[in-house]
């Protein structure tokens, strides 16, 4: 008997709760597969680096575990309410307590397990699909098919019930608690608490602008002390301006809304204000902690989300800014036939170029890059030249034109994010010092040669080729001023395109081509003289393929983990807002209702709902996207070397799109049932 | 005296074809401009579907309705709110006021359906706030003043709008007696000096009696018909009795 009405009450509240349900087995899913990943041998076999996957993920799943438990613990306390006259009517009728809270139970066991069945079977196809995508980005062949791991499966049981019984325990308590008298009048109790003091509301919404605004700005100098390596002790105080700047905020706004609108009589009376602007600010004041809350977690997904991306992009483009061509290796002498033989067994050569970088003495340029993250270059003392023959022949292999240069001419060759300060040195002073000739600066360019110290430590002056005998003569170059030179004032390079990319283990053997040398090296420690061997490397080699399959690692690592965090964060605070509109909207049925009576069309009624769940789904989102941006774009300031504004910018268009979608649908799915609940017939 | 309400043959009927209730039976009258007329029965003797009927919120199964000659069951029901909120003021038993918006502002709410120039609705809400002696409770919410000031505050929502009748469904239902006199009182002087036009319905013989005519209605269907003309209250309100006592059984149903 009682499990029959148990599975008779689930079924009848399915309607207000199925945005609910499908987030707790969407929630699931999204565990289950990401468990499977974690225990799939396909995937951990792939890179040294994703054999920690399986760690990460089960940390995150701590996190999502806590997300979960908000979300069902809050939907269950809005259902108990929604309830509390039903289970007073069964106590008065001569129910124990624990038969009530049996019954509670039962059906979310019924909703419970079965979101759990339904979100492992939705999971099942998720983890092929995520599998995938990974496989694809290691270019690796990937056959979908069905696989089904008994192990995720446990993990995601077992994580899943204990969040579940745990907050089912913790409600059955607050039924045994409460009174019948609690039960019956529940409804009555949280009634409408609209604001009293508008004053002081007003002061706290200034105050909120303040702490919010001030937080920014303190931020915004604490990370110009970070990129001036100095100690930045403001840091946390910041963010804690920022966090108490949020709560204020939602606290203050509705004054703000009934300052702006209800107070002045001629706005208050336009077209439907009223009505819409009073039901917002009653809810808003009796939900400022949801609200904040929502809002807090949103700016976390925006500022995390947006931290990860940069992170990303950062590792992506410093692969692509070293790495111009697939293999890079430098020496100081020209016999490059061990590495030659071992690159054409081990690959298929497209293209091949041996070449030498010259050293002169500091022309000035560096100076270009004293207010930039380069400005150590500065104190290198020596500026890298190629010769126009070579520079050519490697703008031939990275796809750019010839250029040409007349004898008393020069170009500068620069990394694409330091073009503009090394244009801006050039245009005062446009001629350089080398070998006693006075050289016109032609033009910057800024073809990605690999000058994150290869060719050049982020730039190299092309000189005409007759220049480079003059070069060679020059007796004052600082030839020992680092290891690299050798005495030489040049050194050699070899530079590879590949047909296909190389791998982890092809850089490996490349790497035992080289020559060690053992030197004896003396130092005076405490008076006495120490002498020990160390192994020296004359040579450098690096492969693009090795660092792109670890970038990669990194890549997925991160991004999954970030995109798993961010959807069930926006899931579950789009959820509660849902849950909380729905479950209200019999007492909107009743406002609706009236207005309807009164003469207002249905249209417009629509339309005011539309605008009032709108106004609702918004709210939340002012303060991330207000603080979200600028404190993603103060956060990128500490990476901009590496990216330009216009990633920045895209990346925060990314994020936010994804954002808006996930929202847009809970937004859509709870407009629809809340139009249902409201013209449903009495 | 023009017509303003004319109800001719109406008929309504509840269920399928082997089970019909008749809630309505063929009831016909006329409602003058500047009339406080009354609607009386037992439970179930249709007043309320009357109403609900002339109020476009129900339908009826035959017959017409006219107002000012405009046959208000040919409405089409894209056009009905509009028709609602031109011409009709309502009075609830229940208030049917918003909890979220103060008196002021329920009083307001008409008005801005209507669309009224915003100027207009403070003036006219303060000065019909003023009429019915609630310009000092203004400012609070519903559930901070008492029931009767409640009942005055939809009364003044239900004229506020000069519409061309006001229907009150049972309006002293939830009052205790002295706040239904005073509620009462206010709404024969709505009659009287602001000239409206009131239907009521009721099953209360105190409120019936300061109406100027009264229908009694039994099983869906005009039982009697009575005018107070120049008499006292005291007198029309034995009259009422009177009546009362002829519908037979039913009276255990009247206070």
């Amino acid at each position: 008997m009682l499990g029959k009405l148990s599975i008779r009450n689930a079924k009848r509240q399915a309607k207000d709760y199925i945005i609910y349900f499908i987030t707790v087995a969407i929630s699931v899913a999204l565990m289950f597969s990401f468990n499977s990943i974690a225990v799939s041998e396909d995937i951990s076999d792939l890179s040294t680096m994703l054999k920690d996957f399986s760690k990460y993920i089960t940390g995150i799943s701590v996190a999502i575990i806590l997300i979960m438990a908000w979300l069902i613990n809050y939907t269950m306390k809005f259902m108990l309410e929604k309830r509390s006259k039903e289970f007073g009517t069964y106590q008065i009728l001569g129910l124990e307590k624990k038969d009530i809270a049996n019954i509670f139970t039962l059906e979310n066991m019924v909703i419970g397990i079965l979101a759990f069945v339904i979100g492992i079977g939705l999971g099942v196809f998720l983890y092929q699909i995520l599998t995938s995508i990974i496989m694809n980005l290691f270019n690796q062949p990937y056959q979908i098919g069905i696989t089904f791991s008994l192990e995720a499966v446990g993990k995601t049981a077992v994580f899943f019930f204990i969040t579940f019984i745990l907050v089912l325990w913790n409600c059955r308590r607050k039924i045994k608690k409460t009174k019948v008298y609690d039960l019956l009048y529940a409804e009555k109790k949280n009634e409408n608490n609209i604001i009293k003091n508008i004053k002081g509301n007003a002061i706290i919404f200034i105050l909120s602008l303040i702490l919010m605004i001030g937080g920014l700005v303190i931020a915004n100098g604490e990370v110009d002390k970070i990129n001036a390596n100095e100690k930045a002790d403001y840091i946390v105080p910041a963010i804690i301006m920022l966090i108490i700047g949020v709560f204020l905020f939602y606290k203050g706004i509705t004054s703000f809304l009934v300052k702006r609108y209800l107070d002045n009589k001629s706005r208050k009376y336009k077209k439907n204000n009223m009505f819409l602007y009073r039901n917002l600010t009653s809810k808003i004041n009796t939900m400022t902690i949801t609200i904040s809350i929502t809002a807090l977690m949103f700016m976390l997904i925006f500022i995390g989300g947006n931290i990860a991306l940069l992170y990303n992009n950062m590792l992506n483009n410093e692969i692509e800014m070293s790495f111009p061509f697939e293999i890079l290796i430098q020496s100081n002498d020209d016999d490059f036939t061990k590495y030659k033989e071992y690159i054409e067994e081990n690959a298929q050569v497209k293209n091949m170029y041996e070449y030498r970088i010259y050293y002169i003495n500091n022309t000035g340029i560096a100076n270009a890059l004293k207010d930039t993250n380069f400005r150590n270059v500065a104190s290198y003392g020596y500026d890298s030249v190629l010769s126009l023959t070579d520079y050519n022949k490697l703008r031939e292999m990275v796809g750019a034109d010839k250029i040409e240069l007349q004898d008393n001419e020069v170009v500068v060759n620069t990394l694409k994010t330091v073009k503009g300060n090394v244009e801006e040195y050039a245009n005062k002073s446009n001629s350089l010092q080398i070998a006693d000739r006075n050289m016109k600066i032609k033009g910057i360019e800024d073809e990605n040669i690999g000058q994150v110290s290869f060719n050049g430590d982020y730039y190299a002056i092309i000189v005409p080729d007759s220049l480079i005998e003059e070069i060679s003569k020059e007796d004052e170059i600082v030839r020992n001023e680092n290891e690299r030179l050798s005495g030489k004032g040049y050194i050699y390079k070899l530079v590879v395109e590949t047909e296909e990319t190389t791998s982890e283990e092809f850089y490996e053997g490349l790497e035992d081509c080289m020559d060690k040398e053992e030197r004896q090296v003396t130092e005076v420690v405490n008076g006495e003289e120490i002498t020990y061997t160390i192994e020296v490397e004359d040579e450098r080699v690096e492969v693009k393929g090795a660092r792109t399959s670890q970038t990669r690692s990194m890549y997925t690592i991160v991004s999954f983990l970030a995109f798993y965090l961010a959807l069930i964060f926006v899931m579950a605070t789009a959820t509660l807002l849902a849950i909380q509109q729905l479950s209200d909207s019999e007492k909107y049925k009743y406002r609706y209702d009236i207005l309807q009576k009164l003469g207002m069309d249905k249209k417009d009624i629509n339309k005011m709902i539309l605008k009032q769940i709108l106004f609702y789904f918004a709210i939340p989102m002012i303060i991330p996207i207000f603080i979200g941006i600028p404190t993603t774009l103060i956060v990128s300031r500490t990476v901009l070397s590496a990216i330009t504004i216009e990633e920045v910018i895209r990346n925060i268009g990314i994020i936010f799109g994804i954002f808006i979608l996930v929202y847009g649908i809970y937004f859509i799915a709870t407009y629809i049932q809340f139009d249902r609940n409201i013209e449903e017939k009495r | 005296m023009e017509t303003l309400l004319k109800v001719d043959q109406i008929q309504k009927y509840y269920g399928n074809k082997d089970n019909i209730t008749k809630a309505i039976d063929g009831i016909s009258f006329e409602v003058e401009e500047g009339e406080f007329i009354g609607i009386m029965g037992a439970s179930g003797s249709g007043k309320t579907t009357l109403l609900n009927c002339i109020a476009t919120i129900d339908n009826v199964s035959s017959g017409h309705i006219y107002l000012n000659k405009r046959d208000i069951t040919e409405i089409k029901e894209k056009d009905i709110a509009k028709f609602r909120r031109e011409n009709l003021g309502f009075i609830f038993q229940d208030f049917n006021l918003l909890d979220t918006l103060t008196i002021e502002e329920n009083i307001a709410l008409i008005l801005t359906i209507n669309k009224i120039s915003e100027k207009e609705i403070d003036k006219k809400t303060i000065e019909i706030a003023k009429k019915l002696g609630i310009e000092d409770i203004l400012n609070k919410y519903p559930y901070q003043v008492s029931g009767g000031q409640k009942q005055r505050c939809a009364s003044a929502r239900a004229i506020v709008n000069s519409p061309k009748i006001i229907l009150a469904d049972e309006p002293t239902g939830a009052l205790d007696s002295k706040s239904a006199r005073q509620l009462l009182e206010i709404m024969e002087e709505m009659n009287k000096k602001m000239k409206a036009t009131i239907l009521m319905v009721t099953h209360d013989p105190l409120s019936a009696s300061y109406c100027s005519k009264i229908l009694f209605l039994k099983d869906g269907k005009i039982f009697n018909k009575i005018e107070r003309g120049e008499k006292e209250r005291k007198q029309f309100y034995n009259e009422i009795l009177d009546v009362l006592a002829l519908l037979g059984g039913d009276t255990r149903d009247v206070r």
